[in-house]
C-alpha cells in the first residue's frame, strides 16, 4: 500500500473520530505537562465541547456517501451515522455530569476522567464504523479499558477498587469468549473482512462447517452479553455500578450498553444473518432465535425481579438496566424487519432517560450523602424540580405514555408483533416485566412525594450546579418531545436510510 | 360544533397546567379558573351532544408514528356513544368542580386539587373521544394515574396512601390484560383502529377463539377498572380520597370507563357467546356479592363503594346479556344518582365530622335539603317507580330475563331487593330517628355543596324518562343508530316491572322496619348483644322472621364470599406476588459478590447453551 | 510438522481454553486468575494462528489479528494489575473470594 492509495482514502469522513482522538490526546498531554497547582477545570468543558464539534462534524457529514477506509476496516455508512449519533450524544451528557462529581476528599474533578471517557467513546465510535473483526475487537477492547479504569478512578475507595476488579475479570473472560467465537468465524471463512465474511458464509454448507459456525455463534453472543448487561454475563452490572461513581454508571449503562448492541447488530446481521443453519434450511439466525429469545426472557424476569429487592438506589437502576437490555433484545429475538429503528430509538429513548435519571440520582445521593432510596423521601418537598425531573425519568423507564419511553416499547412490541404472532409470547413477557417494573420505579416515586414529614425534612445543602440543570433540562425536554412527537427523531432516521 | 370536539379534551388539559405551573399558591383564583374551563367544557360538550343529535358521526385522525407499514394514528371520533358519554363526564366534572369550591375551603393545596381534577377530566375526556384502541389504552392509563393523585390527595394520611397504591396496582392487573387483548387484536388485524378491527370481526377475517380471547383480556382491563370480582378490592379503599373525588371518579366517571369499554368494543363482544357469558356472570356475581357486602358496612363512603361496585355489576349483566342499550342507560342513570349520593354523603360528612352512619341520626332536622337529595337518590337507585334507576334497572332485569338465563335474572332480582335494603339503611339510619350526638351540631351547607346537588336531583328523577316503553325509547333510537351491532327485537314479560316494583318496595319496606324503627346496628357491639334477642325481648316477630330469612342468610353468605375474596383473590395475588419476589431472592442470594461466582454461572448458562446445541444439531457431535 | 493435522492445534486450543477458563473460575489468587484469563486468550490466538495456516484459505490476516490480541492481552493485564495494586493498598488481601463487599 504506497501512499497513493493511502491518501486516496474518504479520510474527512472520519473527523469525528479525528476530533475526538485528538483532543483526548491533548488533554492527556495537558495533563502531563502542566503543574500540579494548576486548576483542571476546564477540562470537563473542554472535552464537552470536543464532543459536540463531533457530534456537528458527524450531522455534517450525513449527507457523504458510504465510504470503507483501508479494506473495508472502517465503514461509513447510514448505520454507523445513526448510532454514533446516540454514543456523541451520551458521552456529552456523561461530561456534563462528571463535571460536578464530587469524590470523598477530593475538591476537584480528576483530569483522566475526561480523556478516558473520549477514549472510551472512541472505541464505542470504531465498533460502530467497524467492518472488519479486528477493528471491532480493538473498538472493544478500547471501550472495555477505558470503561474498568473509569470504574477504578476512585482509587481511594475500596469499593470502587472491588468494582473494578470485578468488571475487569468478567470483561476479560468474556471477552476471551467473544474472541474464541471470532476466530473460529476467521477459520470458517479465512477473512475478517465483515464483508467478505458475510459473501462466504452464504457459500458455506454441510452439516459440520455450519454446525461450526453456529458454534460461533453462541459463544460470540454469550460474549456480547456481557458489554450489554444481559443475562447470563450481566452479574457484574449491579456491584460495579454501586462502586462506581454515577457519571461512570450512567456511561456504562448508556454509552457501553449502545455499543454493545451496535456491535451484535453488525455481527449478527452481517455474519449470520445471511449463512444457511446445519440442516440447510433457514437462515442461521432464524435457527439461533431460540437462544437469543431465552437468553432476553431471562434477563427481563431476572433483572426486573431483583430489581424489587434493591434498596440500593444505584444498584436498583443496575437491575433496570439489565431489564432494558432484556427489553432491547426482543427485536432480535422477534428477528423483526425494522430492528434496526426499534433498537435505535430504544437505545435513543433510554439514553435520555436513563441519564437524567442517573443526573437526578448524582445530585441526590452527593446531597444526601446516602445511596438509599431513602435519599430521596419527600423529595418533592425539599427541591420539587428535581423530583419533577425524575417523575418523568422513571415513568419513561417504565414506558407510561406521553413519555419516549412508552413509544420505544410500543414500535418493539407492535414491530415484533407484525411480524409474526408467534412473537407474542416473547412481548407478555416484556409487558410482564414492565409490569414488575412498575413496582420499584414507584417505590422512588412514592418516596419522593407521599413520604417524609414536612418538619423533618432538611433542605437540600447544594444548590444543583449549572451543568447538571443542563443535563436534565436536555433529558426532560426530549423525554417529553419525543414521546409526543417521535417523528422528530424517527424522520432523520429514515431520512438517512431512503 | 362537533368539529372541533377536540377541543373538549384540551380545556381541563390547559386548566390543569395553568392552575399547577402558575397558580399553585392562589387558591382563589385557581378554583375559579377551573371552574370556568370546567364550564366551558360542559357547554362544549352539550353542544357537541347537540350537534351528534342533530348531524352525523365524525372520525378525524392524523397520521403520528409508522412501525413499518403499519401507520398509527391520532385522531377523535364522535359518536352517539360517546357524544353522550363525554356530556355525562363533563356535566358531573362541571358540578364536582362547584361543589368542591366550598367543599375544599380551607385546604391549602386547594388549587392543587382542581388541577387534579382537571388532569384527570382530561384524560376521561380524551379516553372517551379516541377512535383506535391505542389511544384509548393511552388515556386509560392516565385516568389511572389521574384517579391516583386523587385518591392520594391526602397523602399524610398512611391509609390514602396505601389507598392510592393499590388502586394503581389492582387496576394496573386490569391494564396488562386489555393491552395484551389490545395487541391480540393488533396481530390479527393489523390495525387499532376499532373501525378496521370491527370490520375485520364482521367479514369472518378473526377466528373464534382469537375474538373470544381478546374480548375477555379486554373485559380484563374493564374488570380492572369498574372494580368487579376479583379486582374490586380498591374501590372501598379509594374512598381514602376527597368526597367530591368519590363523586366523579368513583360514580360516573372512571368506573364507568370500564363498562364504557365494553360498550365501545361490543360487535366483538357480540360475536362471541363465550365472552358475552364470562361479562354476565362476572357481573351478576359482583352485583350480588358486593351488595351483600354494602349490608354491613358502616363508613357511609363504604356503602356507597360496594353499592357503586354492585350497581357497575348489574351494568357489565346487562352487556352480558345482549343488554347494549340496559348497560349504557343503567351507566347515564347511575352517573347522576350515584353522583348526587356521594356528594350528598359529601355534604353530611361535611356537616358531622365523622363517616360512621352509626354514629349519625336524625340529621333530616337540621339538613333538610341534603336529606331530601339523599332521599332521591336514594329512591332512584332503589329503583322506585318513575325514578330513574326504575326505569334502567328494569332495562337490565328484562335483558336478563329474554337472554333465558333465569338464575341471572333472580340474582340481579334479589340484588335489587338488597339494593334497597341497604340504601335505605343508611337513610333511616343517617337521617331519621333521634338526632345523635354526632349530628347535634350540624348546619346545612352552604349553596355551592347544595346547588350541584339539586340539579343532579333533578336528573336522578327525569333522567329515566329518556328511555321507556311508555313515551318513548330515544336512547335506544339514538344509540343504535351507529352502534355497529345487530339488535334483537324482545318483548318483554309486563310482569318483569312489576316484580321489580315489588322487590324494590319491599327492600324499602324491610328496610324501614330494621332500621328506620328500631335502629338495629351491627357494630361491634351487636355481636354480643345480638340485635336478634333485642328483637325477640321487643317481641317483634316480624321482625324476628326477616332476621332469619334475610339478614342471617345474608350474613352467612356474605361471610363466605368474604372467605372467596380472603381465599381465591388474596390467595392468587399472593402466589403472583410470592413467585416474583422469590426469583428475585433467589437472583439476589445468586448475587453472593464473589467475582467467580457471576463467572461461573456464566459459564454454566454458556455450557447449557452448548449442550443444548450440541443435541438438536446432533451433527456436531458424530 | 506437516504431519501434524490442524486438528490437533485446534484441540489444544480448545483444551487450553478449557483450563484457562478453569483456573479463571477457581483459582482464588487474583494473579493466577488473571494468567488464567492469558491463556484463554492465547488459546484464541492459537486458533487464529493455525487457520492462518491451514485454514480453508491461509492468509496473513490471523497472524496479525494475532498480535493485535496480545497487545490488547497486555494492556488489560496492565491494567488489571494496577487495580489490584490499588485494591491492595485499602484492603490488603489478593485472594479474589474476599473481594465481595458489593453484593446481593
Amino acid at each position: 500500500m504506497d501512499l497513493q492509495t493511502l491518501l486516496s482514502f474518504h479520510w474527512d469522513t472520519m473527523m469525528p473520530e479525528f476530533i475526538i482522538l485528538i483532543s483526548a490526546t491533548v488533554l492527556s498531554l495537558i495533563d502531563l505537562f502542566i503543574g500540579r497547582s494548576f486548576s483542571r477545570k476546564f477540562f470537563g468543558w473542554a472535552s464537552f465541547i470536543a464532543v459536540v464539534a463531533a457530534l456537528v462534524s458527524l450531522i455534517s457529514l450525513s449527507d457523504h456517501g458510504v465510504t470503507t477506509i483501508l479494506n473495508n476496516s472502517y465503514v461509513f455508512d447510514s448505520f454507523s451515522i445513526v448510532f454514533k449519533a446516540i454514543l456523541l450524544i451520551g458521552t456529552a451528557l456523561v461530561i456534563l455530569m462528571a463535571i460536578s462529581d464530587k469524590f470523598e476528599n477530593i475538591e476537584e474533578v480528576k483530569s483522566e476522567y475526561f480523556y478516558l471517557l473520549m477514549t472510551g467513546l472512541l472505541g464505542a465510535m470504531f465498533m460502530s464504523s467497524s467492518g472488519d473483526l479486528i477493528t471491532l475487537f480493538i473498538g472493544l477492547e478500547l471501550l472495555s479499558i477505558s470503561s474498568y479504569i473509569l470504574v477504578a478512578i476512585r482509587k481511594e475507595n475500596s469499593k470502587s477498587n472491588e468494582a473494578a476488579m470485578k468488571y475487569i475479570i468478567n470483561g476479560s473472560i468474556a471477552s476471551a469468549i467473544l474472541l474464541f467465537g471470532l476466530s473460529y468465524i476467521y477459520g470458517l471463512t479465512g477473512s475478517t473482512d465483515l464483508a467478505a465474511v458475510q459473501q462466504i458464509v452464504s457459500t458455506l454448507s454441510g452439516t459440520e462447517l455450519s454446525g461450526l459456525l453456529g458454534l460461533s455463534f453462541l459463544f460470540i453472543i454469550v460474549g456480547f452479553t456481557f458489554k450489554i448487561a444481559a443475562a447470563p454475563f450481566h452479574m457484574w452490572a449491579p456491584d460495579v455500578y454501586q462502586g462506581a461513581s454515577t457519571p461512570v454508571a450512567a456511561f456504562l449503562s448508556v454509552v457501553s450498553k449502545s455499543a454493545g448492541f451496535i456491535i451484535i447488530i453488525r455481527v449478527l446481521l452481517n455474519i449470520y444473518a445471511g449463512a444457511y443453519s446445519p440442516d440447510g434450511q433457514l437462515p442461521l439466525l432464524i435457527n439461533m432465535q431460540n437462544y437469543i429469545f431465552t437468553i432476553s426472557a431471562i434477563t427481563i424476569i431476572l433483572g426486573n425481579a431483583v430489581a424489587l429487592m434493591q434498596t440500593n438506589i444505584k444498584r436498583m437502576f443496575a437491575y433496570s438496566s439489565v431489564a432494558h437490555a432484556g427489553y432491547i433484545l426482543v427485536p432480535l429475538a422477534a428477528v423483526s424487519p425494522l430492528l434496526f429503528e426499534n433498537i435505535w430509538f430504544y437505545l435513543l429513548a433510554y439514553t435520555v432517560t436513563n441519564i437524567g435519571a442517573f443526573a437526578v440520582i448524582q445530585y441526590v445521593v452527593s446531597d444526601e450523602n446516602n445511596e438509599n432510596i431513602e435519599a430521596f423521601r419527600g423529595l418533592y418537598k425539599r427541591k420539587r424540580s428535581m423530583a419533577i425531573a425524575l417523575l418523568f425519568f422513571l415513568i419513561s423507564l417504565a414506558g407510561i405514555p406521553g413519555t419516549v419511553g412508552f413509544i420505544a416499547k410500543l414500535q418493539i412490541i407492535a414491530s415484533a408483533l407484525a411480524n409474526n404472532p408467534i412473537n407474542i409470547t416473547i412481548v407478555v413477557i416484556m409487558i410482564l416485566g414492565t409490569l414488575v417494573s412498575y413496582f420499584y420505579y414507584f417505590r422512588v416515586i412514592a418516596e419522593m412525594f407521599f413520604k417524609g414529614d414536612r418538619l423533618e425534612l432538611q433542605p437540600p445543602k447544594n444548590e444543583i450546579p449549572f451543568n447538571l440543570i443542563v443535563v436534565i433540562g436536555v433529558c426532560v425536554a426530549a423525554t417529553i418531545v419525543l414521546g409526543l412527537m417521535p417523528n422528530l427523531a424517527l424522520d432523520n432516521f429514515y431520512k438517512l436510510f431512503s | 360544533m362537533i368539529h372541533s370536539a377536540w377541543l373538549i379534551p384540551v380545556l381541563p388539559l390547559l386548566s390543569f397546567l395553568i392552575v399547577i405551573l402558575f397558580l399553585r399558591n392562589k387558591p382563589k383564583l385557581g378554583s375559579l379558573v377551573a371552574n370556568c374551563f370546567s364550564l366551558i367544557t360542559f357547554i362544549l360538550a352539550t353542544l357537541v351532544l347537540v350537534g351528534r343529535l342533530q348531524g352525523d358521526s365524525l372520525l378525524r385522525e392524523w397520521n403520528w408514528l409508522e412501525v413499518g407499514s403499519t401507520t398509527i394514528t391520532l385522531g377523535f371520533e364522535i359518536n352517539a356513544l360517546n357524544s353522550l358519554m363525554l356530556f355525562i363526564v363533563s356535566f358531573v366534572s362541571f358540578l364536582v368542580n362547584v361543589y368542591s369550591l366550598e367543599y375544599m375551603e380551607g385546604d391549602d393545596r386547594k388549587s392543587i386539587f382542581f388541577a387534579y381534577l382537571g388532569l384527570f377530566t382530561f384524560a376521561m375526556l380524551a379516553l372517551v373521544i379516541s377512535p383506535n384502541l391505542l389511544q384509548t389504552y393511552i388515556f386509560w392509563e392516565l385516568v389511572g394515574l389521574g384517579s391516583f393523585l386523587l385518591i392520594g390527595f391526602y397523602f399524610y394520611k398512611d391509609s390514602a396512601r396505601a389507598a392510592a397504591k393499590k388502586a394503581f396496582i389492582m387496576t394496573r392487573i386490569g391494564d396488562v390484560g386489555l393491552l395484551i387483548g389490545i395487541l391480540l387484536l393488533f396481530t390479527q388485524v393489523g390495525s387499532f383502529e376499532y373501525d378496521e378491527i370491527f370490520a375485520a370481526v364482521r367479514n369472518g377475517e378473526l377466528i373464534g377463539s382469537v375474538i373470544t380471547a381478546s374480548a375477555i383480556l379486554i373485559f380484563i382491563g374493564a374488570v380492572g377498572k369498574s372494580g368487579q370480582f376479583p379486582l374490586h378490592t380498591w374501590l372501598p379503599d379509594a374512598m381514602e380520597g376527597p368526597t367530591p373525588v368519590s363523586a366523579l371518579i368513583h360514580a360516573a366517571t372512571m368506573v364507568a370507563a370500564g363498562v364504557y369499554l365494553v360498550a365501545a368494543t361490543y360487535p366483538l363482544f357480540e360475536v362471541s357467546q363465550i365472552a358475552l357469558t364470562t361479562v354476565a356472570v362476572v357481573g351478576c356475581f359482583t352485583a350480588i356479592f358486593a351488595a351483600s357486602i354494602g349490608l354491613f358496612q358502616k363508613d357511609i363512603k363504604r356503602v356507597l363503594a360496594y353499592s357503586t361496585v354492585s350497581q357497575l355489576g348489574f351494568m357489565m349483566l346487562a352487556l352480558g346479556t345482549s343488554g347494549y342499550v340496559a348497560g349504557v342507560f343503567h351507566l347515564t342513570t347511575h352517573a347522576f344518582f350515584k353522583a348526587l349520593l356521594f356528594l350528598a354523603a359529601g355534604s353530611v360528612i361535611h356537616a358531622v365530622h365523622t363517616q360512621d352512619i352509626e354514629e349519625m341520626g336524625g340529621l333530616n332536622k337540621r339538613m333538610k335539603i341534603t336529606s331530601l337529595v339523599f332521599l332521591i337518590g336514594t329512591l332512584a337507585i332503589s329503583g322506585f317507580p318513575l325514578f330513574s334507576g326504575f326505569f334502567s334497572k328494569e332495562e337490565i332485569l328484562i335483558s336478563a330475563w329474554t337472554s333465558g338465563n333465569e338464575i341471572m335474572f333472580f340474582i340481579a332480582l334479589f340484588t335489587a331487593f338488597l339494593t334497597s335494603l341497604y340504601m335505605f339503611r343508611v337513610y333511616f339510619l343517617v337521617f331519621t330517628g333521634e338526632t345523635s350526638e354526632a349530628s347535634s351540631h350540624a348546619k346545612e351547607s352552604g349553596s355551592a355543596i347544595l346547588v350541584p346537588m339539586l340539579i343532579l336531583a333533578v336528573f336522578a328523577v327525569f333522567s329515566g324518562f329518556i328511555n321507556t316503553h311508555w313515551f318513548g325509547t330515544y336512547l335506544s333510537d339514538f344509540l343504535l343508530e351507529d352502534a355497529q351491532i345487530t339488535v334483537k327485537e324482545t318483548h318483554a314479560p309486563t310482569w318483569i316491572l312489576y316484580a321489580a316494583t315489588i322487590v324494590s318496595l319491599a327492600g324499602i319496606f324491610t328496610s324501614y322496619l330494621l332500621f328506620g324503627k328500631n335502629k338495629t346496628k351491627f357494630g361491634e357491639s351487636s355481636f354480643s348483644k345480638s340485635p336478634v334477642y333485642s328483637i325477640v325481648y321487643n317481641k317483634y316477630y316480624i321482625d324476628e322472621i326477616y332476621d332469619a330469612i334475610v339478614v342471617k342468610p345474608t350474613r352467612l353468605f356474605a361471610a363466605g364470599l368474604k372467605f372467596i375474596e380472603w381465599f381465591c383473590v388474596g390467595g392468587i395475588m399472593k402466589t403472583i406476588s410470592g413467585c416474583i419476589q422469590f426469583v428475585g431472592w433467589i437472583g439476589s442470594r445468586l448475587q453472593s459478590g464473589k467475582i467467580q461466582t457471576y463467572g461461573t454461572i456464566a459459564v454454566f448458562i454458556f455450557a447449557l447453551f452448548i449442550l443444548v446445541y450440541g443435541v438438536t444439531n446432533g451433527g456436531l457431535l458424530k | 510438522m506437516s504431519s501434524i493435522p490442524a486438528s490437533s492445534f485446534l484441540l489444544l486450543a480448545i483444551i487450553l481454553f478449557c483450563i484457562g477458563l478453569y483456573g479463571a473460575l477457581t483459582k482464588r489468587n487474583t494473579v493466577v486468575v488473571l494468567i488464567s484469563i492469558e491463556l484463554m486468550l492465547n488459546a484464541a490466538n492459537i486458533n487464529l494462528v493455525t487457520f492462518s495456516k491451514y485454514g480453508l484459505t491461509p492468509n496473513l490476516t490471523g497472524h496479525i489479528f494475532s498480535l493485535f490480541v496480545m497487545a490488547v492481552a497486555a494492556a488489560e493485564a496492565a491494567v488489571a494489575l494496577a487495580i489490584l495494586i490499588a485494591l491492595y493498598r485499602n484492603k490488603p488481601t489478593i485472594l479474589i473470594d474476599e473481594m465481595d463487599d458489593l453484593k446481593h
